[in-house]
């Protein structure tokens, strides 16, 4: 009651003119987004016999949810238009039976950025398929030297098609959909890929975290990584304070400043910043000036770096490891923010896929068995979505609905979406449920 | 401040409720407690939350009694109140963690048989809290679904089983309608032709019995004629003419109509046997069937009727006239057998399988048995009381003859082919009963074992039947209905299942003893205290008793200890009696423990361990003897 009554004095001062539009909508979804519940009106009926590893909703319609499982199956469903009362059924599967299917797990699947016409699928047979939605056909294939654990696409590109894959190799490799072979392969790490995960203020920027413990930056027109976050490397909060920025900037600018130049010049003369580690005689001098950072072996977590997620905006990124730990980086700096986020325990040997609110404000972690919603800058815990019973895999938040989709091993894939208004509820539902005592 | 501690003071109030009602070890919650835990909780919703809480505390306690109470307390809430619905749901899989125990690594804790009928009964509510909630909670739609298609529980499907059995009788009646149906119409097409065989052959019969009547009338006119004649005053004479008359109508069988009676008795058969048999089962047929159009159906029903009557009086006709011949011989067959269990009766024959050889032997002296029981002749009942029963066998065939046989009348002709052969050899009398001599096995006489009958703690008596030791009760003595000895005091009962042994009968002896000696000294104090102050009794008294217990001890050998002991286990015993949760958890010594004691004791294993190793030292050395 009360939080509707707040509601209509918001809508009074919009009509007024006293809040802006775009924080007027803002306030409603954070509004929304603070209740969600799971949803008793959206059932996503699963047909996957498997884990669920990846979960997606088109970027362009917010409609079509894209979903891969461990049995080698991968299905479409429409999150909007139900099949029948509040049931959505998949609009099509591709499993083993396709003659064009995965032989094995599926580990990831995402659409095309563009549009819904293409798909990317990713499984630990070593493949990559793209597929046409409409025909439910391959229409490019690549083969990989080991079992593929992530897949990822750039949303800003617009000069490249460039999937970019972690598998078990230790190259990540970037597969051009336009050619139909591998346009690059990134070395530097030292153990299998496990995530991948593209900028979202740069098109050329790639970010990967491997079971090795560390998370490079690429650049993708310029050979090696020019970034290796390391944990030992923390600030305060989420941007050094402004009173002692100019002072902790020009040391940290000086370091950046002399890593690049040392990265450009290639000498190995000059004082290298702590935590970078020496690489001694011969072996540097053979290297390619380029190429030096991958000597560089910080980790960002103790064991692998299992999820990756970057803010909206791109100044940020989240990273979960093995070690039970979300690190927040302010990707400018390439420093730790030490926010500590509760977590208790993470699922340590699969790919994690989190989902952040469009403000980023919120970031839904799967923990084991529950999905936690986190403040991203104070790490509190906000709401914990207790429903699969056995742990969660992926989550993807659609942005447009304020909806947040989670796969689990239990095979289900469960909707939380805010809970509804009393007019909605009373139009549907076959009879009210009440309380029973007897007399 | 003040609300808030007032609802805590509640809260505490509802959690004790809970507390108290699932601190029993009864297979149900307390209807009084339940009673008062929802009608404490249906008026505050504050309390429903401090319940919900308590309850999944308590869901956690690490003892499935516990658990299976709160479970119940849980249904019935659940069954009740939106909120603690809503509650729940949020920690559902939690719950059923707790109740169901599917995680491994979080297993129902003991005692295993309450725990496994925690399981069933979790299972069974969420089956009932999803048919009836499952549309408004997910939750549950989703618990249920992953224990039924994930971890492929079963549940009790009660709802399904119902519907299906429905199903199943709805698809029974119907086909038996249509069975109904097709036979109906069936009849319709040709009940004429099934009236006419019937009536035809009801005419027959009257046409067989008018000629029998014709032909008794004509032979008995005279006899009539003559009776007629003479006077019959008096009211007996002349109910037995009438009767004699009624007998003189009756047609007898004789040379002449032998042919016609044998129509008849066949044209009986098929009445009896064909025509009343399937008119009763077409007018069955006809009421069961249902019909839009009941016109015909009325008709033909009052048609079969009618001749279902007349077939009655037809069947009687005949049956007077004499044609309840069918049945003659299965009447001596009856008689038969009702003579062969008055028998076997008699002579309380213990094994039945010799029911019908008993019959042989009885069938002889049975006959004028029969005579004598009618006369009632006390002498030779008492005497057939006292005879003898034996088996039968072929010596009876020869019972108390004298006869002699003749060795080579056999009827083989052998006519002196190996020899001469003497015709009149005989074998002597005696010679015969010699070798006739009945042969009698031994049959041991069948005790009755008497069963133990020692009290069980669940209940009920020990029925097991051992001759003279109990393994579980001791030995086995003369008890009442309770199972109480009935040589023991009432006091020292509990010790019977302990004391097997002759040490420890002897030290309850002893005890005996000691108690006796103090209930003696109990009585001189009553003396003592009428003469003397009660600080000096007590004194005294403490004394005395101390110095004859110390006697009393030492009079008897071992005593000392034992005696305590039995104390202590009498002690423990009545504990056991009243059962707590904790007595509950206590695990029972099974025969396999004590093997497992035995064998895994350390000593056993390393005798075994040594035997072992010796043997594969043997071994080693015969197949390389020459190596060292």
């Amino acid at each position: 009651m009360h939080r509707h009554r707040h509601v209509w004095k918001q809508m009074r001062d919009r009509e007024a003119g006293k809040v802006r539009p775009h924080s007027f909508a803002n306030r409603i979804k954070s509004n929304r987004i603070s209740q969600l519940q799971l949803s008793n009106h959206k059932d996503i009926v699963s047909p996957h016999k498997g884990a669920i590893n990846s979960l997606q909703i088109d970027s362009t319609e917010g409609r079509y949810l894209l979903s891969a499982a461990s049995d080698a199956s991968v299905a479409v469903y429409d999150v909007q238009r139900p099949t029948a009362i509040s049931k959505h059924t998949s609009l099509f599967v591709l499993d083993k039976h396709h003659h064009q299917g995965h032989k094995y797990a599926v580990s990831s699947a995402i659409w095309y950025p563009i549009d819904t016409g293409l798909f990317v699928t990713g499984s630990y047979d070593h493949h990559i398929n793209v597929w046409d939605t409409n025909t439910t056909q391959v229409v490019v294939n690549f083969k990989m030297p080991g079992k593929v654990h992530r897949t990822a696409m750039s949303n800003l590109s617009t000069s490249h098609m460039l999937i970019a894959a972690g598998t078990e190799d230790v190259q990540v490799r970037l597969c051009d959909i336009a050619s139909g072979a591998f346009a690059h392969t990134l070395s530097g790490h030292r153990d299998g890929v496990m995530t991948v995960e593209w900028s979202n203020s740069s098109e050329w920027v790639l970010v990967t975290g491997g079971c090795d413990g560390a998370i490079r930056f690429w650049d993708i027109r310029r050979a090696g990584c020019f970034l290796v976050l390391d944990q030992s490397r923390t600030q305060l909060g989420r941007r050094p304070p402004v009173l002692k920025r100019s002072m902790i900037t020009k040391d940290s600018s000086t370091k950046l400043r002399a890593a690049q130049k040392k990265h450009a010049i290639g000498s190995g003369s000059r004082q290298l910043p702590i935590g970078r580690v020496p690489s001694k005689g011969p072996m540097k001098q053979r290297l390619h000036p380029g190429m030096l950072s991958t000597q560089d072996r910080a980790t960002a977590h103790y064991g692998a770096v299992t999820g990756l997620k970057a803010t909206g905006d791109g100044m940020y990124l989240l990273s979960a490891g093995s070690d039970s730990r979300l690190r927040l980086w302010d990707v400018q700096s390439g420093c730790d923010t030490l926010v500590n986020f509760e977590t208790v325990r993470l699922q340590t040997n699969k790919p994690l896929q989190f989902a952040t609110t469009q403000d980023a404000t919120l970031v839904f972690v799967p923990c084991m068995r529950s999905v936690k919603a986190f403040d991203m800058w104070s790490g509190n815990m906000n709401s914990i979505l207790r429903g699969h019973y056995e742990c969660v895999n992926s989550c993807w938040f659609n942005q447009q609905d304020q909806e947040l989709y989670t796969g689990g091993n239990d095979r289900q894939i469960l909707v939380w979406s805010p809970a509804r208004s009393i007019a909605d509820e009373m139009d549907e539902g076959p009879a009210e449920d009440q309380d029973n005592w007897s007399s | 401040m003040d609300t808030e501690e007032v609802g805590h003071r509640k809260g505490t109030k509802v959690e004790s409720l809970i507390e108290k009602a699932t601190n029993t070890t009864a297979p149900e919650v307390d209807p009084r407690l339940l009673k008062a835990i929802k009608a404490v909780v249906r008026y505050s919703d504050s309390e429903l939350r401090f319940a919900t809480q308590a309850l999944m505390d308590l869901m956690k306690r690490d003892h499935s009694q516990v658990r299976y109470l709160a479970l119940l307390i849980i249904d019935e809430l659940f069954m009740r109140s939106k909120l603690f619905r809503t509650l729940v749901v949020e920690n559902l899989d939690q719950l059923l963690s707790l109740s169901v125990g599917f995680r491994r690594n979080l297993p129902l804790p003991d005692p295993p048989a309450v725990a496994s009928v925690l399981r069933s009964k979790a299972i069974e509510f969420l089956e009932k809290w999803n048919v009836t909630f499952g549309v408004h909670y997910r939750q549950l739609r989703l618990g249920y679904d992953y224990l039924k298609n994930t971890l492929r529980f079963q549940f009790p499907n009660i709802q399904a089983n119902v519907e299906r059995i429905q199903q199943e009788r709805r698809e029974r009646e119907r086909r038996s309608r249509a069975i109904l149906l097709s036979k109906y119409e069936s009849l319709q097409e040709n009940s004429s032709s099934i009236k006419g065989g019937i009536l035809s052959t009801m005419d027959e019969i009257d046409e067989c019995l008018e000629i029998l009547h014709a032909k008794q009338e004509s032979m008995s006119d005279d006899i009539l004629d003559n009776e007629e004649l003479g006077d019959f005053r008096s009211l007996e004479l002349q109910q037995l003419r009438f009767e004699a008359l009624k007998e003189g109508e009756k047609v007898y069988e004789n040379s002449e109509n032998t042919v016609v009676f044998d129509t008849l008795r066949e044209l009986y058969k098929l009445l009896i046997t064909k025509h009343l048999v399937s008119i009763q089962e077409w007018i069955s047929v006809l009421v069961r069937v249902e019909l839009v159009d009941n016109r015909f159906r009325d008709s033909i029903l009052k048609e079969f009727i009618d001749i279902r009557n007349r077939l009655k009086s037809v069947k009687n006709k005949c049956e007077e006239a004499g044609c309840s011949l069918l049945n003659s011989s299965k009447h001596e067959e009856e008689d038969f057998w009702e003579e062969g269990n008055v028998v076997s009766m008699e002579i309380s024959c213990s094994a039945p399988d010799n029911k019908n050889e008993h019959l042989d032997v009885a069938s002889t002296s049975h006959k004028m048995n029969n005579d004598n029981l009618v006369e009632s002749n006390p002498q030779r009942s008492k005497l057939i009381a006292e005879a003898p029963v034996v088996r039968w066998s072929s010596y009876l065939d020869n019972w108390g003859s004298n006869r002699v046989f003749m060795a080579n009348q056999r009827g083989l002709e052998l006519d002196s082919h190996w020899g001469r052969v003497d015709d009149d050899a005989v074998i002597p009398a005696e010679k015969i009963a010699e070798l006739n001599v009945h042969a009698m096995p031994y049959e041991e006489k069948e005790i009755e074992i008497q069963p133990c009958l020692a009290p069980l703690r669940k209940g009920g008596l020990c029925q097991r039947r051992d001759l003279k030791v109990c393994p579980f009760h001791g030995p086995i003595i003369p008890r009442d209905d309770e199972g109480r000895p009935l040589n023991q005091s009432s006091s020292e009962d509990m010790n019977m299942d302990l004391g097997t042994d002759l040490v420890e009968q002897l030290a309850k002896q002893a005890v005996k003893n000691v108690r006796e000696r103090d209930q003696e000294v109990a009585k001189k104090r009553e003396i003592d205290k009428q003469t003397l102050k009660r600080a000096k009794l007590a004194k005294i008294r403490e004394h005395n008793e101390a110095v004859l217990r110390d006697a009393a001890l030492a009079s008897t050998s071992r005593s000392a200890t034992l005696g305590e002991d039995l104390e202590v286990e009498d002690k423990l015993s009545a504990r056991d009696k009243k059962q707590s949760l904790a007595s509950m958890l206590r695990k029972k010594v099974t025969p396999k423990d004590r093997i497992a004691q035995k064998l895994l004791s350390s000593r056993a294993r390393v005798t075994a361990d040594r035997q072992h190793v010796s043997r594969e030292d043997a071994n080693y050395r015969e197949a390389f003897p020459s190596q060292w």
